[in-house]
């Protein structure tokens, strides 16, 4: 049982790391159908600004501040820069390819993705970067319970990932912004002529989505400690698969996917196969579509009708 | 190569020449001698700091011999960032380049695999610096040398330090998916089960990221759990997470993990290669390398220059004895390499098959204060 309940908080972190960037696609999707698959790579930059935040902040070895404000202000930067990035690609790869045809953004965000990947690669040369995060939150930090470990940047990840998910719903649902990014989703000529602005509800929904991935980012960092510029493939993969199985378009889905395939996988590798836990990951994506073709949780949120 | 690196690689095999190190036996080439070495390394890429450091060693080497020499050998590069598709895709390049007369490289095994029998067909040597799999040398690539040993030394080498020397009882093998890690794995196992302790092989994929699960899946009387990655992070991820979850296992690293990111206290891993740092005679080298190309030397570096210096040693011989860009000369000159000490402190001749006569590998265990020592 122990053993099913470590599996078990092992993918839930992993999950809400995913959910966080399905959220981003499931948020750029809903207002533009589009398909922003530089996301992953958005997340890549987070780790890295996260990263370069820690060193300039004195290093895993001798922070200058306390390690709770030294990771408070990774996350912030990481969360704003990437932001900032989310409105810059918005403006310069999709806005002049808001009215043509559907597959010239997808290009375009493929282009984007391998400009990321190279300019970090050029910035930042190909050398894996690592938080070394048990140099200053020990690896014995955290608590056990009925033999089920969890270790304090696991459970902060989890934490912070949840309340970040919540925070999103609840800025959705209650904002003015919010409003508008919904209005937009379900009827974008009806919302411009209710005044809604679309290029600034636009841009809201690229810094937000964009930050959750920084977020997303930084959080990888911690946990899995490896940070280089062909990490966003894998994760952003996963994340929109994730936002897929949920429903795309759906912000309840998007979570409840990221959580739904972070414990598919650790539950795969820990009872099936470690080898092949990505292609059982990726069976239950066919297996979802099969059965629920518009995801578990689809068309319902703030997708058009 | 920058025009600044040329100088520098220059000027410091000058300074090398005038301190008088000598670690070859070949004779002198005539002036006239040239011809190109290819360097096969991952120079970008998640590991590019190990194609880098191999990249500025085998240059050293190259220079220094042309500095000894007078001849003017040069070098040129082949990225592969390790992987083995893109090492096809450099293959018919170095091919239809005539110039090159052998190759230092590549450094993984899955990358000798993909293009060692091209590079036979067209009699280039390919001389690794790290490309341990076993059966990289079972007469499949009569063209392929190393100087270090293989996985066949490594794995049951390994094997049998942890049960015999520290006592294993029950080991966890990881076995990474990739031509190296299945190598050592199975070299691993089959050496601990015939030692007859408890073995468990958990087979991962390459791509994976978190290590959280395979961790619970370690159980909490295994002493040790052995890693065949050859990202060093992943290493690090393992050692840690076993922390977390409160296991007493400690990673053990093949070759692969010999990086500065695994160093988590009381981890063990093994080399291919000495810490040439502080040997006499790799001292010329190591401050060569250090002011060239102000990186610090690790167990990467010193066998590149060591295949680089097999191969245009080979290509001077070969023209002095008349035959100068004569690929197949090169290849049968290798054959008789015999250099009395390499920059790794040992003598260096090769087996039929190609591997180095007498390799050993180097065992060491990572300190409180994250250094290694030599243990075994």
């Amino acid at each position: 049982m122990s053993y099913l309940g470590q599996q078990l908080v092992n993918g839930l972190t992993l999950g809400g790391v995913y959910a966080l960037i399905a959220l981003g696609y499931t948020l750029v999707y809903g207002v533009l159908q589009i398909l922003n698959f530089a996301h992953g790579d958005v997340y890549m930059v987070g780790a890295f600004i996260g990263f370069f935040v820690m060193v300039g902040l004195g290093g895993p070895l001798a922070p200058s501040v306390p390690v709770a404000i030294m990771v408070l202000i990774m996350f912030l930067v990481a969360m704003l820069g990437t932001g900032l990035l989310g409105i810059v690609i918005e403006r310069f790869a999709y806005r002049p390819l808001r009215n043509s045809t559907r597959i010239a953004p997808l290009i375009s965000a493929l282009g984007v993705s391998i400009l990321l990947q190279n300019a970090a690669l050029l910035l930042f040369s190909a050398n894996i970067r690592t938080y070394d995060t048990s140099s200053y939150i020990p690896s014995t930090l955290g608590f056990s319970f009925a033999d089920i470990t969890i270790d304090g940047v696991r459970l902060f990840v989890l934490v912070l990932s949840i309340a970040l998910m919540f925070g999103l719903a609840r800025w959705v649902n209650t904002t003015q912004v919010g409003r508008a990014m919904r209005a937009i989703a379900y009827d974008r000529d009806a919302a411009v002529m209710m005044g809604i602005d679309v290029d600034k509800v636009i841009r809201w929904t690229f810094f937000v989505s964009a930050a959750l991935a920084g977020a997303a980012g930084v959080m990888n960092g911690l946990l899995l400690r490896g940070v280089s510029n062909g990490m966003g493939l894998v994760p952003g993969l996963k994340g929109f698969t994730a936002a897929v199985i949920g429903g795309i378009g759906s912000i309840p889905g998007a979570m409840l996917g990221g959580l739904l395939l972070g414990v598919v996988e650790s539950l795969a590798q820990g009872y099936l196969s470690t080898n092949f836990s990505d292609t059982i990951t990726f069976a239950l994506l066919i297996v979802v579509m099969l059965l629920k073709p518009n995801g578990l949780l689809g068309k319902r949120a703030i997708v058009k009708a | 190569m920058k025009k600044t690196t040329r100088l520098g690689v220059v000027a410091a095999s000058a300074a090398l020449v005038v301190s008088g190190l000598t670690t070859g036996t070949a004779s002198a080439a005539p002036t006239a001698c040239s011809g190109v070495i290819g360097i096969v390394a991952p120079l970008t890429g998640g590991v590019a700091f190990i194609g880098k450091e191999q990249q500025g060693f085998a240059q050293l080497a190259v220079a220094d011999y042309n500095a000894k020499n007078g001849t003017t050998f040069t070098t040129k590069d082949y990225d592969t960032q390790l992987d083995a598709a893109q090492a096809s895709t450099q293959a018919p390049n170095i091919v239809a380049n005539k110039e090159i007369l052998g190759v230092m490289g590549p450094a993984g095994s899955q990358e000798v695999l993909a293009i060692g029998g091209l590079l036979g067909a067209n009699d280039i040597a390919l001389v690794s610096p790290s490309a341990t799999r076993t059966s990289l040398t079972a007469g499949t690539f009569p063209n392929f040398y190393r100087p270090i040993p293989n996985d066949g030394l490594q794995g049951p080498g390994d094997a049998n330090y942890m049960v015999k020397t520290l006592k294993a009882k029950e080991i966890v093998v990881i076995e990474e998916k990739t031509a190296y890690g299945t190598g050592l794995a199975k070299e691993v196992v089959a050496t601990l089960k015939a030692l007859k302790v408890k073995v468990t092989n958990i087979a991962v994929n390459e791509k994976n990221a978190d290590y959280a699960a395979v961790v619970t899946r370690v159980s909490k009387t295994t002493n040790f759990v052995f890693v065949t990655f050859q990202d060093a992070a992943k290493s690090e991820q393992v050692a840690q997470e076993l922390i977390k979850q409160k296991k007493k296992a400690v990673v053990f690293g093949s070759d692969g993990s010999d990086q500065p990111t695994f160093k988590t206290p009381g981890t063990y891993v093994s080399a291919f290669a000495p810490d040439v740092n502080g040997l006499p005679v790799a001292a010329a080298v190591v401050a060569a390398y250090k002011a060239t190309y102000k990186a610090e030397v690790t167990t990467f570096g010193p066998p590149a220059y060591v295949a680089a210096q097999v191969i245009v040693e080979a290509a001077g011989r070969a023209c002095t004895a008349g035959k100068p860009n004569d690929r197949a000369a090169v290849l049968a000159e290798i054959k008789k390499t015999n250099i009395k000490q390499t920059i790794m402190g040992n003598a260096l001749s090769f087996t039929a098959t190609g591997d180095v006569k007498g390799g050993r590998f180097y065992i060491f265990k990572t300190q409180a204060d994250g250094k290694r020592k030599l243990v075994g």
